[in-house]
């Protein structure tokens, strides 16, 4: 290329040259792997001893963070689905979180957001209506009711502490 | 109507006529480049007036067998070389006329010959839509092992992994139903389950060129043709033996990042096809074995394959002729379907860690072609296409299919007179899917279509045409479609033509998208058949110009609009359904279907401008699309379309050196599927740049040492950018190619 360049008339060799200086500028490096820290929050879930449900009526079990407040169980799915979403599950739609343990440490991978509504989600059945889901631990402050807490998930940032503590016969006051 | 009896009973007499004809001679002689004294390889010799003619061989030279006596005018024609006509060429009966021919080389090509526009041989001036072609020159230059490699430098194409998009017409539907038709050497080339293009199977050694028709075209080859048809044409048999080879190694160059790097060995891409090419008396034939084995730069993605190529052609008059050809590709590769994430970007999934999709792949093709004068002439072409593939994961079967698709179709060609040429055709298709996936299920087809192009003047031409097709899918209620096109070329001189057309298109839902039943899907959500889906739709509409100045420069300019209607994607929702068929009760959850979601409009323009710098010496091509997608359903950018795509290329060219430098550059997608990053999951799916890539190419032709062998090196994406084409999947590294070529 360099002896095609050479052997061109003087004005025919600026555009090339000028092509192979602007590709070689334009041209970054692409794609690298992410920061090690992934964005996310994660914390402890303790489940009270002795208020775990027959394994019937736990079809699934999982953290989610919604980034909406008060939230039904429509708005559960819109938000699961819609793009982007608004409502994340942990570990994954179709997983649970590990069943009749006294608790469960975890670490939840979400993009970065304000996570307004943070807690434990069952589902009882397998019909999907406003009784088959059931908030069971939130993630809020100690008052009487307890207000949900929000979390704050920047880039390159991972919130630790984010506790929730579950019981199965006392849930928090469902906002649906 | 009393012109058309007079037609009917002509075709009649033509064929009696031509069988009756007794008195012949032989036309043969060479083919030399006029300034090199070199054998030029590969140029159509053809007889005016007539279909007849012949390509010449490795030695330059060509044989035309049967020419009716009296004075015949010679015309050769190939990329790169002007057009030559040799008038008054005398044939007398049982005798050999020797022609020595030369042709002038010419730095500007812009009168390829097209036959996908119109069913028949065009120049590309006088084809009304925008077409592109890839040489087998360029294919070897490039060293392209499979066709969607050859793809990925035709400006305003792109491809998102192994799905085709022409101007943003596909998008990505997850490997089902192609938008755009793939034809081989005429015949549709569409798999029967899923309805894609399988790309491995074509045998690129054999490939003499590829054209590229932009816009609908469904008015001339029935569905699938959307967006665009790419029309794969087989090398003729040649008229003396020859011997090629194509040998390659290629070395895998270190990822980027060390976090990528997982592999402690070199990682080689290398294989080797021989051909063989014969003729005894009325009989010809080319039979090729081709081995590949790419080892990747991805953990669990290696590739071996074997091609088995044959095609043998009997003359068995100076008017007709039979080919038959076969095509068997038998492959093994691991199953990557994405990474693991951004961190691991060259490793699979956990889940598809030891997967493994064994497939057979293979077609049995036949054609007749016979001349009834040198007016009139009919093919009659059918293809067996056979695909059987299934995956197993760490030794357990997962999923298997087989699917078989026959197509026949009829096609004439009448030049009715100076101003009229009238093509018109049937075809039809029967294909069966038997697969786990998708169930048991026939389809059959018919169809029925007719062109006429008309000369309106000297330099307006008008072409217009009509296809109906009927379609049955299993127990489904049947379909039909009507698809019109219509074209205008004016050409007011010799280096101007303007154009303008109007196509449908549409495309039969695949079996795979009506019946695709699963609970044990990669993304774990299960998958719902649904047969009520209806058949893709669209509109495109193209003006353009293509302008030469002198030898030294051309410019092809189009604006174009595209409307899609009911356009199948998957999508995500919540249903009552039966977990399994004997279930008593409905569940309600999140489920998969395929359904039609949305209608769209691409509208943009493009631009090809080739500048000759020097003669012979150093030439650019520069490629420019631009394409506003949008989803007129909800207001948005249509997903995985760039806006923006940029190929350029520079070629220089001194005594038996060749440097060829590409430039690549698709501009980042504005938007994707979130449903398919969240709920495979694909971790960092989300993650895409735009795509920035330089290739390398050079040759030297060891012609001048005496020995008929080319020798290449080539350096792939030689800035080592890192880029996806599809959600997490990593494009190629840096890669080095060494490549050796031959013809004895």
């Amino acid at each position: 290329m360099i002896v095609a360049i050479a052997t061109l008339p003087l004005e025919m060799k600026r555009l090339p040259i000028a092509a192979i200086v602007l590709l070689l500028v334009s041209c970054d490096h692409g794609l690298e792997p992410p920061p090690s820290v992934e964005p996310g929050f994660g914390g402890t879930v303790n489940f009270e001893k002795g208020t775990w449900p027959p394994a019937d009526s736990i079809v699934n079990l999982w953290v989610f963070a919604s980034q909406v407040y008060p939230l039904d169980s429509a708005k559960i799915f819109a938000g699961l689905f819609s793009n982007p979403p608004t409502v994340y599950l942990y570990p994954a739609l179709d997983k649970n979180l590990p069943l009749f343990v006294d608790s469960v440490s975890y670490k939840f991978n979400l993009p970065p957001g304000r996570y307004e509504y943070v807690g434990v989600l069952q589902r009882i059945a397998n019909d999907l209506n406003v009784r088959s889901l059931k908030v069971v631990g939130m993630f809020g402050t100690n008052d009487s009711p307890p207000f949900p807490i929000p979390v704050i998930v920047s880039a390159f940032n991972f919130v630790p502490k984010v506790d929730i503590k579950v019981n199965f016969h006392k849930p928090p006051p469902a906002p649906f | 109507m009393r012109e058309l009896r007079i037609h009917i009973t002509l075709l009649t007499c033509w064929s009696i006529v031509a069988f009756g004809q007794s008195r012949q001679g032989t036309i043969a002689g060479t083919v030399k480049d006029a300034e090199t004294r070199q054998p030029v390889v590969g140029a159509n010799v053809t007889l005016r007036g007539s279909f007849i003619g012949a390509a010449t061989d490795a030695k330059g030279t060509f044989r035309l067998a049967r020419i009716p006596v009296g004075s015949h005018a010679v015309i050769v024609s190939m990329l790169g070389y002007q057009r030559e006509t040799v008038e008054g060429v005398t044939v007398v009966p049982d005798e050999v006329r020797t022609l020595d021919i030369s042709v002038r080389p010419v730095p500007l090509q812009s009168e390829p010959v097209i036959i996908t526009a119109s069913r028949r041989e065009q120049s590309l001036q006088e084809v009304p839509v925008s077409v592109a072609t890839v040489t087998a020159r360029m294919i070897a230059e490039r060293n392209n092992i499979t066709l969607d490699d050859a793809l990925r430098y035709v400006p305003g194409v792109n491809m998102l992994a192994d799905q085709v998009n022409i101007r943003g017409s596909s998008g990505y539907s997850r490997g089902i139903g192609s938008r755009v038709l793939v034809l081989l050497d005429g015949l549709p080339y569409i798999t029967g389950d899923t309805g894609e293009i399988n790309w491995e199977t074509i045998p690129m050694f054999e490939v003499d060129r590829l054209e590229v028709v932009k816009g609908a075209g469904s008015a001339l080859y029935g569905s699938s043709a959307l967006g665009g048809v790419i029309n794969v044409i087989t090398r003729e048999t040649p008229s003396t033996p020859e011997l090629r080879f194509r040998a390659f190694s290629g070395l895998y160059d270190k990822p980027r990042y060390l976090e990528w790097d997982w592999s402690s060995k070199p990682r080689f891409n290398s294989g080797v096809v021989v051909s063989y090419s014969g003729r005894s008396n009325s009989l010809s034939y080319r039979v090729s074995v081709g081995r590949t084995v790419d080892e990747s730069f991805r953990e669990n993605d290696t590739y071996h394959r074997w091609n088995f190529f044959t095609k043998l052609k009997y003359d068995i008059s100076s008017t007709q002729s039979l080919t038959i050809a076969g095509n068997y590709l038998d492959r093994t590769h691991g199953n990557y379907f994405w990474w693991k994430s951004l961190t691991e970007a060259t490793r699979p999934a956990e889940s598809q860690v030891n997967g493994l999709v064994t497939s057979r792949r293979g077609n049995v093709s036949l054609a007749y072609k016979e001349f009834l004068s040198d007016k009139f002439f009919y093919t009659l072409k059918g293809i067996y296409f056979g695909n059987f593939w299934r995956d197993d994961s760490a030794g357990r079967v997962n999923n298997v299919s087989a699917s078989h698709l026959f197509n026949i179709d009829f096609q004439a060609t009448y030049d009715i007179n100076r101003y009229n040429v009238l093509t018109f055709g049937v075809a039809m298709n029967y294909d069966r899917v038997s697969a786990n996936l998708f169930g048991t299920h026939p389809g059959a087809g018919a169809a029925a279509y007719a062109q006429d192009e008309i000369a309106v003047t000297s330099g307006l031409k008008v072409t217009a045409g009509l296809r109906f097709d009927w379609q049955k899918v299993s127990v489904l209620k049947s379909t039909a479609q009507v698809n019109p096109k219509l074209g205008l070329v004016y050409i007011p001189d010799k280096e101007t033509s303007l154009r303008a057309s109007f196509g449908s298109g549409f495309r039969y839902p695949a079996i795979g998208e009506l019946y695709i039943e699963s609970s044990t899907n990669v993304s774990s959500i299960v998958v719902l058949p649904n047969p009520d889906l209806k058949v893709e739709t669209s509109f495109s509409y193209e003006v353009g110009v293509n302008r030469s100045f002198g030898q030294m420069m051309s410019i092809d300019l189009a604006l174009f609009s595209n409307d899609f209607g009911n356009l199948i994607e998957p999508s995500v929702r919540i249903k009552s359904y039966r977990p399994y068929p004997s279930s008593p009760v409905e569940v309600t959850g999140p489920v998969i279907q395929f359904d039609n979601v949305t209608k769209a409009r691409i509208q943009g323009l493009e631009t090809v401008i080739r500048v000759e710098w020097w003669k012979r010496f150093f030439s650019t091509d520069v490629g420019y699309t631009y394409t506003w997608p949008r989803d007129l359903a909800d207001n948005t950018v249509l997903k995985f379309r760039p806006r923006h795509i940029v190929y350029t290329a520079g070629t220089f060219s001194w005594d038996q050196f060749r440097v060829l430098a590409d430039f690549r550059y698709l501009s980042r997608i504005e938007r994707i599927d979130e449903n398919l990053v969240r709920l495979a999951p694909i971790v960092h799916g989300e993650q895409r740049v735009a795509i920035k890539l330089v290739d390398i190419h050079t040759s030297y032709d060891l012609i001048g040492l005496g020995l008929p062998i080319r020798a290449g090196f080539n350096i792939n994406n030689l800035l080592n950018y890192s880029y996806v084409e599809l959600l997490g999947n990593l494009g190629p590294v840096r890669t080095y190619f060494l490549t050796l070529e031959g013809m004895f």
